[in-house]
């Protein structure tokens, strides 16, 4: 009989005990993984999300208010801001592109995005620009004489089963300025995907306020600077004012991350209690078995079995069930990150990648097995020193 | 007990090649911004001292204003806060702006008022990025961390901390 065939006969002689060990290190390792998944996800899916634009120029407040809502699509619009700010930002000479941006209603749970065409414009340092998989974009109609024409993100589309030539409105006082699909866009995996897009005419006329006051508002101004050297100069000069700010989107998702690191930082800490936890579990599980099974090891010994053989026997069966209970914790965490990737998704937050395979997986399953050989070596070393003589005498 | 020993020191020995002295125990110029500024001409030439450093790896320090994306692949490395010191100095423009393009898997704790130390390959005259457009002053391949105690002078002082 190999060493092998023990342990597989020693673990289904414990068959119960041996899976709820195993479980143990499978939750413990799926916590590990799902955590580290999703964390990971939500910042790779911010850097993959972020605008190209460096500047973002809205009404005073939260600078992180203002990169949320108008880049990532969440969090409440910041106050309104006079068509004059893009106007001024348009003729400034340091400024290559400025483009409107109102927020603010929304249909079923996906935000309106006000915008012009140059949204959607593909310049050469743009690493995303929103292309259609159907129809066209709204056109650049006259403010006084709006088409209502929308241009559906990927997932809008999916979710409320609109497509072109479709009309929709959401509440009684909308029912006035129905919109028409236009356009569906390609799934970019960013916010733009959950967002409907309409021209800043059909958003004016929509919005009473900007009705009844004559006023063309809007959330914020997306601008790229010729020279990224003057970015430092729009950046101060837009923020002086009483009235308005200037955020820089990188800058603020940097400042987000700082602050996910100090959540990072105290996952590691329970992670860590976990691991010791899972490790203390398996130790007492295996010093168990030992305890139980020292007159077996005896008769082993006596039947020509070297204590280095016995030894390794325990590790091994140490090292099994922490491999087992590893595997099935790889894939379980898989399984949690996508599932909490997808509600997040559904929650409007970052989408993550929850199968993203890496360097993670394999070191985490050498380190569950290391685990297993250290919470194995004390029992083993037991095993090792087991008398033959004393553990053999009649019961 | 000595083979550990050694795999600390061989641990320590590759930690410190991260941002340590470069081989044959060469000594990194250090450029400073006042440095960058003089260099400048006015048909956005710089001149040939300034391009002595070009392909030879040098350190630099100064503020980083996140321009490109938020992994900090790319950023610009500015004289001048470009969050902070509201009351204090108008904004640098391009003579003391650096485009920085971080090696792979560099990692930093972004604050934008602290002063970080860039070690890269350097290079100067006018050039047109298809991504960051144009620049005069650029260091590629950096390894950066934090400057602890640093300070920016516009002129004169230029020791290292």
């Amino acid at each position: 009989m190999t060493p092998v065939t023990v342990v597989w006969r020693y673990l289904q002689g414990r068959f119960v005990t041996s899976v709820l060990t195993v479980v143990s290190v499978a939750l413990g390792v799926s916590l590990v993984i799902a955590s580290v998944l999703l964390t990971r996800g939500i910042k790779e899916a911010f850097i993959a999300g972020a605008t190209d634009y460096n500047l973002i120029v809205g009404a005073k407040g939260s600078p992180t208010q203002l990169v949320l809502n108008v880049i990532f699509r969440m969090d409440a619009p910041t106050p309104n801001i006079p068509l004059s700010t893009y106007e001024n930002l348009r003729s400034d000479p340091r400024v290559e592109v400025a483009v409107p941006v109102a927020m603010g209603d929304a249909y079923q749970g996906f935000r309106y995005v006000a915008t012009t065409e140059a949204y959607f414009a593909p310049f050469s340092w743009r690493r995303h620009v929103p292309a259609l998989l159907t129809g066209r974009l709204f056109r650049n109609e006259a403010p006084e004489r709006p088409d209502y024409e929308a241009v559906l993100g990927a997932d809008a589309a999916r979710r409320t089963g609109l497509k072109p030539e479709d009309r929709f409105y959401e509440g009684e006082e909308m029912a006035a300025y129905p919109l028409r699909v236009v356009g569906v866009l390609r799934p970019a995996g960013t916010a733009d995907d959950r967002a409907i897009f309409i021209s800043l005419g059909s958003y004016w006329e929509m919005n009473e306020i900007s009705r009844k006051a004559m006023i063309k508002p809007l959330t914020a101004v997306l601008v790229r600077p010729k020279r990224l050297s003057d970015l430092p100069a729009l950046h101060r000069g837009w923020n002086v004012g009483p009235d308005l700010q200037a955020a820089l989107p990188s800058a603020i998702l940097l400042n987000v991350f700082n602050l996910l690191g100090l959540v990072e930082d105290v996952l590691a800490v329970v992670l860590a209690v976990v691991a010791v936890v899972v490790g203390l579990y398996l130790f007492v599980t295996m010093y168990n078995a030992t305890l139980e099974r020292r007159r077996e090891i005896a008769t082993m010994r006596a039947l020509g079995a070297r204590r280095a053989t016995v030894l390794g026997i325990v590790l091994l069966e140490s090292c099994a069930i922490a491999a087992l209970g590893g595997l099935a914790g790889i894939l379980g965490g898989h399984g949690v990150a996508a599932l909490g990737g997808s509600l997040l998704a559904a929650r409007g937050g970052p989408v993550t990648q929850g199968l993203a395979f890496s360097a993670l997986q394999p070191v985490t399953f050498g380190a569950v097995v290391a685990l297993g050989a250290l919470a194995g070596l004390l029992p083993a070393v037991l095993a090792y020193r087991t008398e033959v003589a004393e553990n053999l005498a009649p019961l | 007990m000595r083979a550990t020993a050694t795999a600390l020191a061989l641990l320590l020995a590759l930690a410190g090649l991260s941002i340590g002295p470069p081989a044959r125990g060469e000594e990194i110029p250090r450029l400073t911004f006042a440095q960058l500024a003089d260099s400048m001409r006015a048909n956005l030439g710089v001149t040939q001292g300034i391009k002595a450093y070009n392909g030879r790896e040098i350190e630099i320090q100064g503020f980083i204003i996140p321009a490109g994306p938020p992994d900090l692949s790319f950023f610009l490395l500015s004289r001048v806060s470009g969050t902070g010191n509201y009351c204090c100095e108008l904004p640098s423009g391009q003579d003391e702006t650096v485009y920085v393009y971080t090696a792979r898997g560099v990692s930093l704790r972004y604050d934008p008022v602290r002063v970080y130390r860039v070690r890269g390959v350097f290079e100067a005259g006018h050039q047109v990025d298809r991504s960051y457009g144009v620049s005069f002053f650029r260091v590629r391949d950096a390894r950066v961390e934090e400057a602890v105690g640093a300070r920016i002078f516009k002129v004169g002082e230029t020791k290292s901390p």
